[in-house]
């Protein structure tokens, strides 16, 4: 199990980008990409805020040029491209390749349409192609050539985190070389709806540990990331972004949807990174943390924190304010996010807080921070279902 | 009031499942919540709803919710007091 | 590393829940182009507080890893993997439809919570405070078997020495109409033995099927599994007898130790066009069982159960195996499985 995990390439479609340089840009200029809603078609158009990607269907259709494909797949598919180009793969049969994506939803922004149509005879179109989790995986998988490994997880809001984490195993396992690994998830009327019903959706700008939060505003896009071992990197001589070397899944056990007021599962998913990495807490120099900006994340993952780290809890921030909530592909996007840190010095804030949190001690990082150096950055992404799952970053 | 409160246990058995209980074994007074029905998050988000549906009345913040589903008895009063 | 099958259970179209039951009072035509499951007392199983919001699929997924946990005699296990195809299609179903129906309003929260995929792991962990490793696998008809790979790869990387695999699918009545007016599920009046259809279309099923592995053997053992193997598409059955050939090399046998294949036959002519083919250039005994379960996209989990079953008790049911001289000392079994000619797997189960 000796062999190393790296990040050689990343590519990200969100509310603040349609590429790596473009989310740089917005996070380094404190530009949140949650807007009123533009492109989805809902009857909730102006009673909430959302972070979408700023590209119509027919814009992405174009962009991507790879036929008529759903807004799912259009997504994954640029980012698997940008993260594919970043880390100069082209062959895919030089080395055993694989492709593990994650989605919530997957083609319901497609379903929704047609469905009643459907039942009601007024159409024929047969949705349920484009409905399943596993067709856009295999779609993009195909687009690329890649067959050695091809799966699809689902494990709600940290899926693209358990997506990366089974990619990294696999390379130590040496069943595969590289692996690209990520995250997908349109926005839809049935999950906008869907957290509409559990009263956790801010219809204004969420604000993530703040006291007086919320909840969250939902985002969508997708994020992938080349894992590479070793051998891979060294052959090619590739350029290394940050090293893979911890991640944990643990479950809280507690409720269906709402996470245990001491965190539990949270702070078991940590100590499992930790003892993956083989670090102690405190060398961790950062946290992005899930911080959806519900009065129930944010207060257990707090006392998380607060519970490992101790009296030493390092930096921390949510940057869900700048991308919204983009659920399966958020432990992906976050973990872009926290390359990003890793690579330019930086800690990116935590928006639109103002007033301290009175069930915790600490306090997340709320302007941005230059010329920090980040040895070690930690990312933490939960879910409904008990799902708990934490990654740890180095820098090379 | 009886009515009412006759017509909200067949609608709470009904929106929650609670298929194992009849009507007359739920005490008007008794808790909701916790002890008593043992209702949770997800039952008191339920309720929101069937005020809306049935009844008309929006609970804008969840946070008001423990008040008025304290019990049977409490739902009604919230109910006569707010229906328009 | 060796890995066992130390307890499982199974719910199908027939009386699978019944640990004494063997397909012992069927014939082998099918009954119906729809083969819903067979369903156990479910609060024999999950606490009445769990089961009031639980739809089908939840309450046949987790009452089957409860039983699977109960067969293999542990309360506990260290990590829980769960794969499904379609995922919770009533909950999707009940809250998609009230919201288009109510251009979005009364909606309730219950039918969205569970229409998550990893809804069924969740409440296994929630029922039996399973703190450990929790992941679902969504990859259509692979993903029972990637579940089960990464159940093995726990086992070899130590994270886990038992663990709970399973899948679940239910078929709703409108997932039926959409696969019946797509032309994939057979037509009434064309039923035909699966083995030896000339008529488009399979016939639907549902179920559950869990498994308790371990890398230790156990009085309750069944079987041990050597090999495992997802296989995204093939061009031709020559490809396929390729891997398949492959496959066994790399787990040590020879085709002629192989007792018995148990084939993925759908009764569809055209996408059973390849494994037919295959399934005569092995030239081994074949048997079929979706006649038994139907076609869903974690089928092989009822194959599974039925191969450990054949293993332990070395009888191979009639229904499953029509006009053969009964099979003596069955060692391998190797499963072929495919979903209208996509996504083929590869599973082989051997006695202990």
């Amino acid at each position: 199990m000796a062999n190393k995990v790296f990040v050689t390439g990343m590519g990200i479609m969100s509310a603040i980008g349609n590429s790596v340089e473009e989310t740089l840009y917005s996070l380094s200029n404190n530009k949140s990409g949650i807007e009123k809603i533009r492109y989805l078609e809902t009857s909730h158009k102006d009673n909430f805020v959302v972070g979408e990607v700023k590209l119509s269907n027919t814009e992405l259709i174009e962009r991507a040029g790879i036929g008529n494909y759903n807004r799912t797949t259009l997504l994954g598919y640029l980012a698997v491209k940008e993260a594919l180009k970043m880390a100069s793969i082209t062959d895919m049969k030089e080395a055993r390749t694989g492709f593990i994506s994650s989605t919530t939803v997957a083609g319901m922004c497609h379903t929704e349409l047609l469905y009643k149509g459907f039942f009601e005879g007024k159409n024929n179109q047969n949705f349920i192609d484009y409905h399943l989790n596993g067709v856009s995986t295999n779609d993009i998988a195909g687009l690329f050539g890649i067959s050695d490994y091809v799966t699809s997880i689902s494990t709600a809001c940290s899926s693209a985190a358990n997506a990366m984490m089974l990619g990294a195993r696999l390379i130590k396992n040496n069943i595969l070389d590289r692996v690209i690994v990520g995250g997908v998830d349109p926005l839809s009327k049935f999950t906008l709806n869907g957290f509409n019903t559990l009263m956790i959706l801010d219809s204004e700008w969420s604000r993530p540990f703040d006291e007086n939060r919320k909840g969250l505003n939902l985002g969508e896009g997708a994020a992938f990331l080349v894992l590479e071992s070793e051998k891979c990197v060294k052959e090619k001589n590739k350029n290394i972004l940050a090293q893979l070397i911890g991640y944990g899944n643990a479950n809280d056990a507690f409720h269906q949807t709402a996470s245990s007021a001491e965190g539990y599962g949270a702070l078991l998913a940590m100590q499992k990174a930790f003892k993956v990495a083989g670090i102690t807490p405190d060398k961790i120099d950062y946290i992005n943390a899930h911080g959806t900006g519900t009065p129930n994340n944010d207060a257990s993952e707090g006392i998380a924190m607060q519970t490992i780290f101790g009296n030493h809890v390092p930096k921390f921030s949510s940057t869900k304010a700048f991308t919204g909530h983009t659920l399966a592909a958020a432990a992906a996007v976050e973990a872009v996010i926290s390359v990003l840190a890793i690579q330019n010095r930086m800690i990116f804030p935590c928006l639109n807080r103002k007033e301290q949190m009175k069930d915790l001690t600490i306090t997340p990082v709320d302007t941005l921070e230059k010329n920090v150096s980040l040895d070690y950055v930690m990312s933490n992404s939960f879910g409904f279902g008990g799902n708990c799952s934490s990654l740890i970053f180095a820098k090379n | 009031m009886d009515a009412l409160i006759d017509k909200l246990k067949g609608e709470i058995i009904e929106q929650l499942n609670l298929e194992d209980l009849k009507k007359e074994d739920i005490d008007a007074n008794a808790p909701l919540f916790g002890e008593g029905l043992g209702l949770d998050s997800i039952d008191a988000l339920e309720l929101i709803v069937l005020l809306e549906k049935n009844y008309g009345i929006k609970i804008q913040d969840p946070k008001d919710a423990k008040a008025i589903f304290t019990s049977i008895q409490t739902m009604a009063d919230y109910i006569k007091a707010n229906q328009k | 590393m060796e890995i066992y099958i130390n307890g499982m259970a199974c719910i199908s179209h027939h009386n699978t829940i019944d640990e004494n039951y063997f397909f012992e009072d069927i014939g082998s035509v099918p009954l119906s182009n729809q083969l819903t499951a067979t369903e156990p007392n479910y609060k024999d199983h999950i606490p009445a507080n769990l089961i009031r919001r639980m739809s089908h699929i939840v309450k046949m997924g987790v009452s089957t890893g409860m039983m699977s946990l109960k067969s293999a005699g542990i309360e506990k296990v260290d990590a829980i993997v769960t794969g499904t195809g379609m995922g919770c299609c009533e909950d999707t179903d009940k809250f998609l439809r009230t919201l288009l129906d109510n251009d979005e309003r009364f909606l309730t929260p219950t039918s969205f919570i569970q229409s998550t995929h990893n809804t069924v792991a969740g409440q296994i962990a929630l029922q039996i405070k399973c703190h450990g490793y929790n992941f679902t696998y969504v990859h259509q008809n692979l993903s029972f078997e990637y579940a089960l790979l990464d159940a093995m790869m726990l086992l070899k990387e130590e994270e886990a020495s038992t663990v709970l695999v399973g899948a679940v699918d239910e078929i709703t009545p409108s997932m039926f109409e959409l696969f019946y007016r797509g032309g994939h599920i057979k037509k009434l009046e064309e039923l035909q033995p699966i083995w030896n259809s000339t008529t488009k279309g399979y016939l639907v099923g549902e179920g559950a099927g869990f498994f308790n592995i371990s890398a230790n053997i156990t009085p309750s053992t069944y079987a041990k599994i050597k090999g495992v193997k997802c296989i995204q598409g093939i061009t031709d059955s020559s490809e396929l007898e390729n891997i398949v050939n492959f496959f066994l090399l790399e787990i040590g046998l020879k085709k002629d130790q192989i007792s018995l294949v148990l084939s993925g036959n759908s009764g569809d002519v055209v996408t059973d066009n390849k494994i037919s083919e295959f399934n005569k250039a092995i030239n081994q005994p074949i048997a079929y069982f979706k006649h038994l379960c139907g076609e869903y996209f974690t089928s092989s989990t009822f194959a599974l159960w039925l191969a450990a079953n054949i293993i332990k008790r070395q009888t191979v049911p009639l229904a499953i195996f029509p006009n053969h001289e009964p099979l003596s000392n069955i060692q391998n079994l190797l499963i072929v499985n495919h979903h209208e000619d996509h996504q083929y797997s590869l599973m082989c189960v051997s006695k202990c």
